[in-house]
């Protein structure tokens, strides 16, 4: 079995330290394959004079140029023809521009294979169908965002009885039906099958605050899930307390903490990071974490808060194996409760978050009309 | 929250209140009641000296701490409110306040009459700095909060009218969401003058909302650079390097980046390096920027060296500053937080180049040892549409009493009127 088929085959989704010779392997078979069929990606290679073959170890990992999303997000690197590129995925663009992202076959059976093991290990699938309550909106031609489509995925865990969307699309773009979710919400409490929610955290939380201010109280059927996805995005600094959140969902919902499952992943690094039963995002097998100093991009040693860096042999139709996120996280490396050993990733929030809107960057927006 | 009649109250009242806003705002007339400027100014002296003496901290010190204000830059702009400050102010700017002309006729400064103040949201205490403006001119004033209002506007007025009661009747605030367009033009509508702070898009959506006869006051989006002769010297660099890393380059005033009067690669690259160990040096000493912009903009370095075989542009950084030296002139934002551009810009092209940016154009600080060439600078700069014009070192200075933006805030709250001698 090749290197990447045995990683995304592996059967503990967290056994890191089990499949770090698999993992840099993994690497070096894309890093050569990115190489030799992306022009832009061996110039950058090149410029460090960077050889992929020569990957052996973890340290060589650490050296291989990494491309920041913002790279990514006025660059597409390709090394498969867009023919090929069977599922196009953008970001949700919470600063503006988006990242193009196409994956091909061979990168979407290993995602398939990520998706199965890693949600049978936390116990996501299910045979019995439930009703979805997605916070967010229906995919469409005109919104092909990663979250939309990632939503009517995780549909996907267990039969859907119902789909019901909090967004729907009017003539003055997306509109919040309170009215639809509070009515689709009392139907599921009084169902005898599992109601499922899917949606951002901050939408989750502004939502549940408002149908408890409008005296929501209910108690959804034994196996219902609240599940979170696509970070607090341009809701950081609102960022609540979880525990006030994990009250929120129980007085609201009647769902208790361990129901309460949140999701992390880029589209530029779509690997699936789900958090523990103590809320922890341990690394999954598929994935490797550089936390680096922004002063010199060296790595920092776990414990210490720095950019986020991500790894992953998981794309073939694209260059992404090591991707610079733009947000300050920690890796955690002591025991969790959990039992799980691999190391945990905090994500602290978005680079350059004290980014106030200044007059002087105000009058930049200006210029860039004029200089066009 | 809202302000009216001196007394604070709950959003849910604001139609009923401004429903019954032109009677009382027209009762203000009628009744025939001038503010005087000294009432004014007393009250804005009283609060600041309460502020100096600690009274607010718990309001003022993390607001402080968000904006990286330290203590004696703060106590400078609490100083600005003193009486002697604003005295002085009002001095300059309303000296010609009464005039006999030609023996026939008196010539008077008078308020506008109703302002509406559409405040910016990016610096906390500005939209209560620009009703003290209105009020200041003798104006009746009404403020529309922005969006994400701390509250810091709301306590401030409501405390300088708690010191001058007189002032109730001359303060308003409103919590309008700019999408509330109807209440934004009714409120317009009552008014003789819409202030509006912020970028050309809040200008021009004010200007939609206001009736054609009613003057729109703006105070928009600007931008500062520093212009070095080859021969500047390295105190000048200095100097120039303290503003950048002191203001982080976020204000209107701050430099954004170096145009070097020369058509040269080798003597812009020459000079970049100079000024780069001289940035690495000042930002060693007045300490790191902050974390999570120093970890964005050592991603938009990197970035930029990977774009390097596009752009041609020299880099070179080092403990999150940087220096990027580019083969055009044209005027733009930094990446800020200490990272400056280098450009060329001869000064026989100075007015051509900077031209088609009029309207966005603040400080220039001049970097020049030669005195004679120095003045020949500024009469350029002044030229090509620049409104101040300083040293690098004090680029962000503020200073009572000096115009706003190349403007004189009020007087453009006043208007002239003229009655005959009987």
């Amino acid at each position: 079995m090749n290197p990447t088929k045995g990683l995304f085959k592996h059967k503990n989704p967290y056994d890191v330290e089990g499949t770090q010779e698999l993992f840099i392997e993994a690497m070096r078979e894309n890093a050569v394959f990115q190489y030799h069929n992306c022009v832009d990606y061996r110039r950058i290679l090149d410029s460090t004079g960077f050889v992929p073959e020569n990957i052996t170890c973890f340290a060589d990992l650490v050296r291989l140029p990494f491309l920041p999303t913002l790279y990514l997000k006025h660059h597409k690197l390709e090394s498969v023809s867009s023919r090929k590129q069977l599922i196009k995925a953008t970001s949700s663009g919470t600063s503006g521009s988006m990242s193009n992202i196409g994956l091909d076959f061979v990168s979407l059976r290993r995602g398939l294979d990520m998706v199965i093991r890693v949600g049978k290990y936390h116990k996501l699938w299910s045979p019995m169908p439930v009703n979805y309550i997605i916070f967010g909106y229906r995919p469409s031609r005109d919104n092909q965002t990663a979250v939309s489509k990632t939503a009517f995925g995780f549909t996907c865990f267990a039969p859907a009885a119902s789909r019901t969307y909090a967004l729907e699309k009017s003539n003055e773009g997306y509109r919040l039906c309170l009215d639809k979710i509070k009515n689709a919400l009392k139907k599921c409490a009084s169902s005898k099958i599992p109601m499922r929610t899917i949606g951002f955290p901050a939408y989750t939380y502004f939502l549940l605050k408002e149908l408890k201010s409008e005296g929501v109280y209910l108690k959804m059927p034994e196996g219902s899930m609240v599940t979170l996805g696509g970070g607090w995005k341009q809701f950081y600094t609102q960022k609540v307390e979880k525990e006030d959140f994990y009250r929120l969902v129980y007085e609201v919902l009647g769902i208790k903490e361990d129901k309460i499952i949140e999701f992390f992943g880029a589209v530029e690094h779509p690997i699936l990071y789900t958090h523990c039963k103590h809320h922890h995002f341990h690394i999954p097998v598929y994935s490797r974490v550089i936390i680096r100093d922004p002063n010199t991009f060296e790595p920092v040693p776990n414990g210490y808060a720095g950019l986020i860096n991500l790894l992953t042999p998981m794309i073939h139709s694209m260059p992404l194996l090591s991707v610079m996120t733009d947000d300050i996280g920690i890796l955690h490396d002591a025991p969790c409760p959990c039992g799980e050993k691999s190391p945990y990733l905090e994500i602290i929030g978005r680079v350059g978050i004290k980014d106030i809107i200044t007059c002087a960057a105000g009058a930049e927006d200006y210029l860039k009309e004029k200089t066009k | 929250m809202i302000l009216y009649r001196g007394k604070i109250y709950d959003d849910t009242e604001q139609s009923r209140i401004i429903s019954q806003l032109r009677t009382d705002l027209y009762k203000t007339f009628s009744d025939g009641k001038v503010l005087s400027v000294q009432t004014v100014i007393n009250a804005c002296d009283t609060l600041a000296k309460r502020v100096i003496n600690g009274d607010f901290d718990e309001i003022v010190n993390p607001y402080l701490e968000m904006f990286d204000i330290n203590a004696e830059a703060f106590k400078a702009m609490v100083q600005l409110f003193s009486k002697e400050s604003l005295e002085y102010k009002c001095a300059i700017e309303l000296s010609d306040d009464e005039k006999i002309i030609a023996g026939k006729f008196v010539r008077k400064r008078y308020p506008l009459g109703i302002l509406l103040h559409i405040a910016a949201g990016n610096v906390d205490a500005l939209p209560a700095y620009s009703v003290i403006e209105g009020l200041l001119a003798g104006n009746v004033n009404i403020l529309k909060l922005p969006a994400g209002d701390s509250g810091l506007s709301v306590k401030l007025l409501s405390e300088l009218i708690k010191t001058e009661p007189e002032l109730s009747d001359y303060i308003s605030v409103f919590d309008v969401p700019s999408t509330e367009t109807e209440t934004l033009k009714t409120l317009a509508d009552y008014s003789d003058g819409v202030v509006v702070w912020g970028g050309d898009e809040a200008v021009s959506a004010a200007r939609k909302l206001a009736d054609v006869t009613t003057k729109i006051i703006s105070w928009g989006h600007k931008l500062s650079f520093a212009y070095a002769d080859l021969n500047a010297t390295d105190e000048q660099l200095r100097e120039t390097a303290y503003n950048i890393c002191s203001t982080n380059q976020i204000l209107c005033s701050s430099c954004q980046g170096i145009f070097v009067d020369t058509d040269s690669k080798e003597d812009q690259l020459k000079f970049a390096e100079r000024f780069f160990n001289i940035l690495k040096e000042v930002n060693k000493k007045i300490g790191y920027a902050d974390f999570g912009m120093r970890a964005k903009n050592a991603i938009n370095i990197y970035n930029e060296k990977l774009e390097q075989h596009l752009t041609h542009n020299v880099i070179m950084t080092a403990d999150g500053v940087s220096v990027i030296c580019t083969d055009d002139s044209k005027l733009s934002l930094s990446y800020l937080y200490r990272n400056v551009w280098i450009k060329r810009l001869p000064s026989t092209k100075i007015i051509e180049n900077l031209r088609p940016y009029k309207g966005h154009l603040q400080t220039v600080g001049v970097l020049c040892p030669n005195n004679e060439k120095r003045g020949i600078l500024c009469n350029i700069f002044a030229q090509a549409g620049l409104v101040r014009i300083t040293s690098g070192k004090n680029m962000s200075r503020t200073v009572a009493g000096e115009a706003h933006d190349g403007d004189y805030a009020l007087r453009q709250y006043s208007r002239i009127f003229e009655t005959e001698l009987f």
